[in-house]
């Protein structure tokens, strides 16, 4: 699995050095990540469907219990066959879809660590790396619907899917790491295996995590995001926003459903409303569009809600229909794409009122639609028929106002369905001006590879033990049911049947009747639009955002640089004051030792010299004076006996002040401003020189285990065979912390040098 | 261009000082892991003593007795640190422990080499380094009162 991975990685990662070598043909060389990802699963077939999982772990932070844990077991690979199917279809498509010199080479890069990365989220144990990968699939996302980037209506689509499913993610994260935290594991299969009882905070992390699926998922009330994301090239939308991405948020809740029902009582029945308010909106936008992509993609919106319902409900039955309806779905959604952009590419338009005849024009484009179609619909004999009776079996016995509900929202399917096939493929409407396709030949890629899935689909549906056995595995996986379900050709004369009858039979008056449902449509649409919906949301939310982000970067960002010194001070000396209030063991003053009379000079020296800065108008003046200041203290260190100390202290204030004298040359002589404004700083200055002095008399009183010095100084000579054991410290005992600080040292250099030196330069030409 | 020094007793001055002045630096930087100094202190006196051809001849003096570039000495010094760093895992030691081997060679007597001195010079580069760059960056002969002066 981690060599899956690397391939994924390595082949984005030539595609982009690459790239104008490779053009088009970038995508057979992505569709290698696809081919390993298929190599991979055939290797370990046998295994999965026995039951078990391939688990590689690979050790990388030991210290912190982070390692990187792949683990593929049957539910893993329902989903890894997904990725990897759909996704070899797609690159082959996708070749052929682009023209030449259209550059598309980094779309190639991109779509492949996206395959990468959705190879990781199904296959990830750890909470981390399942949230990394998650979040590359979301910034891949981002910049395949974004890929048009002259088009403003792309960029704003890939920013709302973006923010939307990133934010998401970032509540998955903290419900994840909550869970994780709780139950002392940050393996999801042992966070699975031994959920923790329900309490204040597992609640709030349910909520979180479900959150992150919603969101992903395209679930209401946050769907919006998925067809706006249709701004995407074809390829693209039939990948990640049909076949794959979307469906993260599925594997989420069917991972860790079993043991949000276990803990949580208000998961199931949340799950099913979701889905099933999903499944509407989505049917019920789906055949209000007149852009055939559109129509698939509130389509999508509405079968993410079927399967969002089935998976993440908990209910053994009901994940073995939702499994097989997320294979049926992959193979008839991404075909349908793929056909709608062979459309688009050959008859230049996506509008079903002008699209005429293409079932003469494009008879086997036809032929591939109309059998995917039927599948969606969930005719007899097709695959979508053979998984929709087996998550209606599993509806009926759960009760008849599920299987009703379902039913019920399941007519629009059919509806849509027939909106989609006779819009594309059917005569044009009055008043529009008719566009017709050319005839493709199946040497086509871009005809061979839906209609490739489209066999793989055909065949499934005729005889549906060839994936049952799958279906069975990735339920076992994440249930510990076998035979929860079955995939039969025929269900026989029954319950299922019966709601399958009535389901096609209402879906089909809905598309006859199309003009009713068109006038009760609109005189929904007069309602709706008055609601608040999730675009409305959407809209005034980015200026929103946009606006706060503004104002409060202004805020705390205000570029002056007393500003940042105050608040840096306040919160350094705030946040330990507070810790030390609040400890329970309190805190002791220890009285300074009374000194000699040579340490009450020097003292008192650093203490005239630190008074005078305060009164002290002329920067120079400053300047020596701090100075001052430095030398008194490197005289305490020499009347303690630290040599070491005194020599670096006296040198970096020699040659701190020669460095600040050349500052001075390019600032004016005295500082400016009222005197009033210095009284905040005074303020500042006395509360840090309070808490510095409490602070040094209260940290030596506080000690409780012996001296760290005791042992550095017996370890010095025989451990790094040197005497000086502030060296020592400094090279070996400490040498992290010396290697990090050169490290800020040239960085600060780095960047005082880089600001100075054009703002001098500017000040000279000016 | 070429701009003639502020004051010839300071050139001279700086002259006769910045000789003993890097000895007494190296000094530091060797004697460090047993004796009071190290990397960091023996870095700044070779500061000041760049500083001080800065006070005696400007930029165009610094760049004679230095023809290197300061992010070149702080690259290489951090550089030097960290490959001494990884250099520990080659004897099987952890990062940065150091080690040392004695060495007898004739005339000079015995000594002895420890690992971390080469880390205590990567410190000393990079002070060197910054101390040079910000030198470099503000000490512009065409200072704010003289702009005709800039090059």
């Amino acid at each position: 699995m981690f060599v899956v991975v690397l391939v994924h990685l390595i082949v984005a990662g030539l595609l982009v050095v690459a790239r104008r070598q490779l053009e088009r043909w970038a995508f057979l060389v992505g569709a290698l990540g696809p081919v390993a990802t298929l190599i991979y699963l055939a290797a370990n077939w046998q295994k999965g469907l026995d039951g078990n999982a391939v688990v590689e772990t690979f050790e990388w932070v030991a210290a912190q219990d982070l390692d990187i844990t792949f683990r593929a077991d049957g539910y893993a690979m329902v989903f890894l066959l997904v990725v990897a199917g759909a996704g070899l279809a797609i690159f082959l498509y996708a070749h052929r879809y682009f023209k030449p010199g259209n550059g598309p080479t980094m779309f190639a890069a991109t779509m492949t660590l996206f395959a990468g990365g959705m190879v990781g989220v199904v296959a990830s144990d750890h909470v981390l790396s399942l949230f990394v990968f998650w979040e590359l699939t979301t910034i891949t996302s981002y910049l395949l619907i974004g890929y048009d980037d002259r088009q403003a209506q792309a960029r704003s689509a890939a920013l709302h899917a973006a923010i939307v499913t990133g934010a998401g993610g970032l509540a998955m994260l903290g419900g994840l790491v909550l869970l994780a935290e709780r139950s002392g594991s940050y393996l999801i299969s042992e966070i699975v295996a031994n959920p923790v009882g329900s309490s204040i905070a597992i609640e709030v992390a349910w909520v979180l995590v479900l959150l992150g699926a919603i969101t992903k998922s395209a679930q209401f009330p946050f769907h919006a995001w998925l067809p706006g994301a249709m701004a995407a090239p074809t390829p693209a939308s039939a990948f990640l926003h049909s076949a794959t991405m979307v469906k993260a948020g599925i594997f989420l809740v069917g991972r860790l459903g079993m043991a949000a029902v276990a803990t949580v009582d208000w998961w199931q029945p949340a799950v099913v409303a979701i889905g099933l308010v999903t499944m509407v909106v989505g049917g019920w936008r789906a055949l209000r569009q007149y852009d055939i992509k559109l129509v698939l993609a509130y389509g999508t919106v509405s079968q993410l809600g079927f399967m969002f319902l089935l998976i993440g409900s908990g209910v053994p039955e009901l994940i073995y229909g939702g499994l097989a309806a997320l294979l049926a779905h992959a193979l008839f959604k991404a075909t349908l794409f793929m056909v709608v952009g062979a459309i688009d590419h050959e008859a230049g338009t996506r509008d079903l009122r002008r699209l005429s005849g293409l079932y003469k024009t494009m008879p086997v484009l036809f032929a591939v639609a109309l059998a995917m179609s039927i599948s969606m619909a969930a005719i007899p004999l097709t695959f979508g028929f053979v998984a929709k009776e087996a998550a209606y079996h599993g509806l009926i016995y759960e009760g008849v106002l599920w299987i009703a509900a379902v039913a019920a929202a399941s007519t629009l399917t059919v509806a849509y369905t027939a909106r989609f096939l006779f819009g594309a493929f059917g005569p044009h409407e009055e008043g529009q001006e008719p566009a017709e396709g050319h005839r493709l030949s199946l040497s086509n890629l871009l005809l061979a590879a839906p209609a490739a899935l489209a066999v793989v689909s055909i065949v499934v549906g005729l005889v549906p033990s060839l994936i049952s056995p799958l279906v069975d595995a990735g339920t076992y996986a994440v249930t510990g049911h076998h035979h929860a379900g079955h995939l039969v050709v025929w269900p026989g004369i029954g319950e299922g049947l019966a709601w399958s009858a009535a389901t096609l039979s209402l879906g089909a008056l809905m598309a006859w009747r199309k003009e009713l449902m068109a006038r009760i449509g609109d005189a929904v649409g007069v309602v709706a639009d008055r609601l608040p919906s999730g675009e409305g949301a959407w809209r005034k939310f980015v200026p929103g955002l946009i606006g706060f982000a503004d104002r409060s970067s202004s805020l705390i960002q205000n570029g002056s640089l007393p500003t940042y010194v105050a608040v840096i001070l306040l919160v350094a000396i705030t946040a330990p004051t507070v810790a030390v209030l609040n400890s329970s063991s309190g805190v002791a003053l220890v009285a300074p030792p009374s000194g000699t009379l040579f340490e009450w000079i020097l003292g008192a020296i650093i203490v005239v010299f630190a008074l005078s800065l305060a009164f002290v108008r002329r920067r120079f003046a400053v300047v020596i004076l701090l100075g001052g200041v430095g030398y008194g203290i490197a005289g305490m260190y020499a009347v303690f006996g630290a040599p070491d100390l005194t020599l670096t202290q006296l040198l970096i204030e020699t040659l701190g002040v020669a460095l600040f004298a050349l500052v001075l040359r390019h600032l004016p002589a005295t500082f400016s401003g009222p005197a009033t404004a210095r009284v905040p700083r005074l303020i500042v200055a006395v509360l840090v020189g309070a808490f510095v002095f409490a602070g040094g008399l209260a940290v030596t009183a506080a000690r409780t285990s012996s001296r760290v010095a005791e042992s550095f100084l017996e370890l010095s000579v025989p451990e790094a065979g040197g005497h000086n054991v502030v060296n020592v410290i400094l090279v070996d005992f400490r040498g992290f912390d010396t290697l990090g600080e050169i490290t800020v040292l040239v960085a600060a250099t780095l960047g005082a040098a880089g600001l100075i030196r054009p703002m001098l330069k500017k000040r000279r030409s000016s | 261009m070429k701009r003639s020094s502020s004051s010839p007793i300071l050139s001279a001055g700086v002259v006769v000082v910045s000789g003993p002045l890097l000895m007494f630096s190296a000094y530091l930087l060797f004697t460090g892991h047993n004796q009071p100094g190290g990397g960091f202190s023996g870095g700044l006196v070779a500061g000041i003593t760049v500083l001080l051809v800065w006070a005696a001849g400007g930029l165009d003096s610094v760049r004679r007795v230095l023809p290197v570039k300061s992010n070149i000495l702080m690259g290489a010094g951090l550089s030097l640190a960290a490959l001494t760093g990884f250099a520990a895992f080659v004897p099987g030691l952890e990062f940065l422990e150091s080690g040392y081997i004695k060495l007898h060679w004739p005339l000079v007597g015995e000594f002895k080499i420890v690992s971390a001195l080469f880390f205590d010079i990567g410190v000393y580069l990079v002070v060197v380094g910054m101390a040079v760059g910000l030198i470099k960056a503000l000490g512009h002969e065409g200072s704010a009162e003289s702009p005709e002066e800039s090059s």
